[in-house]
């Protein structure tokens, strides 16, 4: 059994015809997922002999210990000349679920990043096997940017309603585009492509082991393509549908998890964000326009309930990270009626940029402060759900912008108040 | 007769002169420590009154709940001055228990002996103080948190409920260390939890059979709330 040469949990399988000449890698990550890894799988090979059919391909699977019959159902898809299996560890789980529900993703992620590696191909791409939206025009879209048009990292670009993906809207991208200067819509999103040159750039990060890595590995990896000399494109894929892997964490978890790791990274990679002035646009590939996702229902009454229960009760624990003026600003709000109730673009940025210094400051245990924005989150997405009431895709990208663009302009008080802490206090 | 009465008090002063003459050394060498510990005291007060401030002190220690044992904000005083004065007395204190012995003098010494004996256990209950006040300083904050998270309205009270509770054992904790009133207090105790527990029981049995049962249907039967069913990230 050949070694991987990392420290990961990972015990790689052989690999047939010794992998020479392999132009193209398919990973797929997986968990309990038989009900939908059928289908994934024909619908990616019908894609790769319709856009990759002159490339040498292998799936890799990194299954975290199914005991469904996944493993099964892939060979028997596949074939054992064309799949390379590694087996992922299924990390910690007797602590909190992960949101995406995949213990070990980071393990099984740094497998199929090192298969690529190691048999030296030029493209990869890593889809969950969970996944029910599977298109063979997926690989055009994931691989054919890798493969003819010299793209190092491919990010997807899911249509998704008001209220799906919010963090994402409004937290994740915006302070990821402001950081690191690059506007990808969704960095934190679990499919990507990449180049044999980015595959080997990531094996030479250091956060493979980090506190975060299982939750936060997917938006290390774009953040890593965004901080390097790669070229990096989106690729519309349509709406995303997927099964879902146990009971869904809580909001207060979920937030903890994707918060955290972003601010963990900020940490990490100081000496890049702060010397990134503005941000840049990306080439889509796909067409944008005709998507009509479905709207899940929100019950924005409860989340502006959320809010001011949080502002009564938490109220002191924001002092220690908040300025009196945006406190005197939630107070207002708390006030305000529900059909005048708006959340200000730069508060809400302020109020996300006072919680990174804060928790790198280590004002309070991390923990604390990562759920004490809960309720905050809540306010603000009650907020940008009554103003985009029945707006398009087009209506809810323009407001995401708006809000983009608040994080890039508060972004100069970040970078003072990272530098000069004592200053606040 | 009077030569044997003048011998007689020859002696008993020359004893005297001879216990003052051997007594006089250990005054001397008494009030020279109360003298050093005082300026020991001074200057020990001085160094760690700065070097709390240069640490931040007071903000740490509000921060990890240690304000509520030093009696701070609701006395004038910072807890790093109410620090700074028990180290400074502790010091005086030591320093005239270390000057009684000496005076060569028995009670004095046994008194010192037995203080200086007792002194572990005084750190070790203060020691108990301070992990049960951080303690209780945590748990109550992660109590509130997730309280209101979970949208319950009544998570001050839960909050302020655990944290009184793990002060309270901690201060339990810290008199049986140092063997104050073993008995009542182990007594005290088994009454107070005992009746909160079977006050909590009955008002759960009997006040709110019906809330909880619905409670417990809703949390086994229905989906999550509808802010719930969203994908977030």
């Amino acid at each position: 059994m050949p070694s991987t040469g990392s420290n990961s949990s990972v015990q790689e399988a052989d690999v047939p015809d010794g992998g020479a000449g392999v132009d193209v890698i398919v990973g797929l990550t997986s968990h309990n997922d038989v009900g939908t890894v059928g289908a994934v799988v024909r619908a990616l090979q019908d894609g790769l002999a319709r856009y990759a059919a002159s490339s040498a391909v292998r799936f890799v699977l990194a299954d975290a210990g199914s005991t469904d019959g996944t493993r099964e159902a892939v060979r028997e898809a596949v074939g054992p000349s064309a799949l390379v299996e590694v087996e992922s560890g299924r990390g910690a789980e007797l602590g909190e679920p992960p949101y995406h529900g995949q213990h070990g993703r980071e393990a099984a992620l740094r497998a199929i990043i090192e298969t690529t590696h190691r048999l030296g191909a030029r493209a990869c791409t890593v889809i969950d096997a969970r996944l029910q939206s599977v298109e063979p025009e997926w690989i055009d879209r994931l691989l054919v940017p890798v493969l003819a048009d010299g793209f190092d990292y491919v990010s997807p670009y899911y249509a998704r309603p008001v209220a799906e993906g919010a963090i994402t809207k409004g937290i994740v991208y915006p302070m990821f585009r402001a950081l690191y200067g690059v506007r990808l819509r969704q960095p934190a999103a679990g499919e990507f492509g990449c180049s044999g040159r980015l595959a080997a750039h990531y094996l030479e990060q250091d956060f493979w082991d980090a506190e975060f890595a299982p939750v936060g590995i997917d938006l290390w990896l774009a953040v890593a393509a965004a901080c390097g000399e790669f070229r990096s494109c989106e690729a519309v894929l349509g709406t995303r549908g997927a099964v879902s892997r146990g009971a869904p964490t809580d909001l207060s978890t979920t937030l903890k998890q994707v918060v955290g790791s972003l601010f963990a990274d900020l940490e990490r990679r100081v000496d890049v964000w702060q010397r990134v002035r503005g941000s840049r646009a990306i080439p889509i590939r796909g067409a944008v326009g005709g998507m009509d996702p479905q709207a899940p229902t929100v019950n924005v009454d409860g989340l502006m309930e959320s809010f001011r229960l949080g502002y009564r009760e938490l109220r002191e624990i924001w002092t220690w990270v908040l300025p009196p003026r945006s406190i005197v600003e939630l107070r207002t709000l708390t006030e305000t009626a529900a059909e005048r109730f708006r959340f200000d673009d730069r508060l809400w940025a302020g109020i996300v940029y006072d919680f990174a210094v804060g928790y790198s400051l280590r004002v309070m245990p991390r923990d604390h402060l990562l759920r004490s924005l809960t309720p905050l989150y809540s306010g603000w997405l009650a907020s940008f759900v009554l103003q985009m009431e029945g707006a398009s895709l087009q209506g809810i990208e323009e407001r995401v912008e708006r809000v983009c663009l608040a994080f890039e302009s508060e972004k100069r008080h970040l970078i003072s108040r990272w530098r000069w802490p004592e200053r606040l206090r | 007769m009077w030569a044997e009465i003048d011998q007689i008090l020859r002696q008993a002063t020359r004893q005297i002169a001879d216990h003052v003459a051997s007594f006089l050394p250990g005054v001397l060498v008494a009030l020279v420590l109360i003298l050093a510990t005082v300026v020991a005291a001074a200057l020990v007060r001085a160094l760690l009154g700065r070097a709390l401030r240069g640490l931040e002190f007071d903000r740490h220690a509000d921060h990890l709940g240690l304000a509520v044992l030093l009696g701070w904000p609701s006395s004038t005083t910072s807890p790093s001055q109410t620090l700074t004065r028990v180290v400074y007395w502790t010091v005086v204190v030591l320093g005239l228990l270390l000057s009684l012995t000496a005076l060569n003098a028995t009670i004095p010494s046994r008194f010192a002996l037995s203080v200086f004996q007792y002194l572990p256990n005084l750190l070790a209950a203060l020691m108990i103080l301070v992990v049960g006040a951080i303690a209780a300083r945590f748990l109550s904050r992660s109590v509130l948190i997730g309280a209101v998270n979970m949208q319950i309205r009544s998570a001050r009270l839960l909050s302020l409920a655990v944290r009184w509770l793990v002060l309270l054992i901690a201060v339990a904790m810290a008199l049986d260390h140092l063997s104050i009133g073993r008995n009542v207090l182990l007594l005290a105790f088994g009454i107070l939890f005992g009746g909160i527990v079977l006050a909590a029981a009955l008002a759960v049995g009997l006040g709110a059979r019906d809330a909880v049962s619905r409670a417990l249907e809703r949390q086994l039967q229905e989906p999550p709330r509808g802010d719930d069913e969203v994908n977030h990230v």
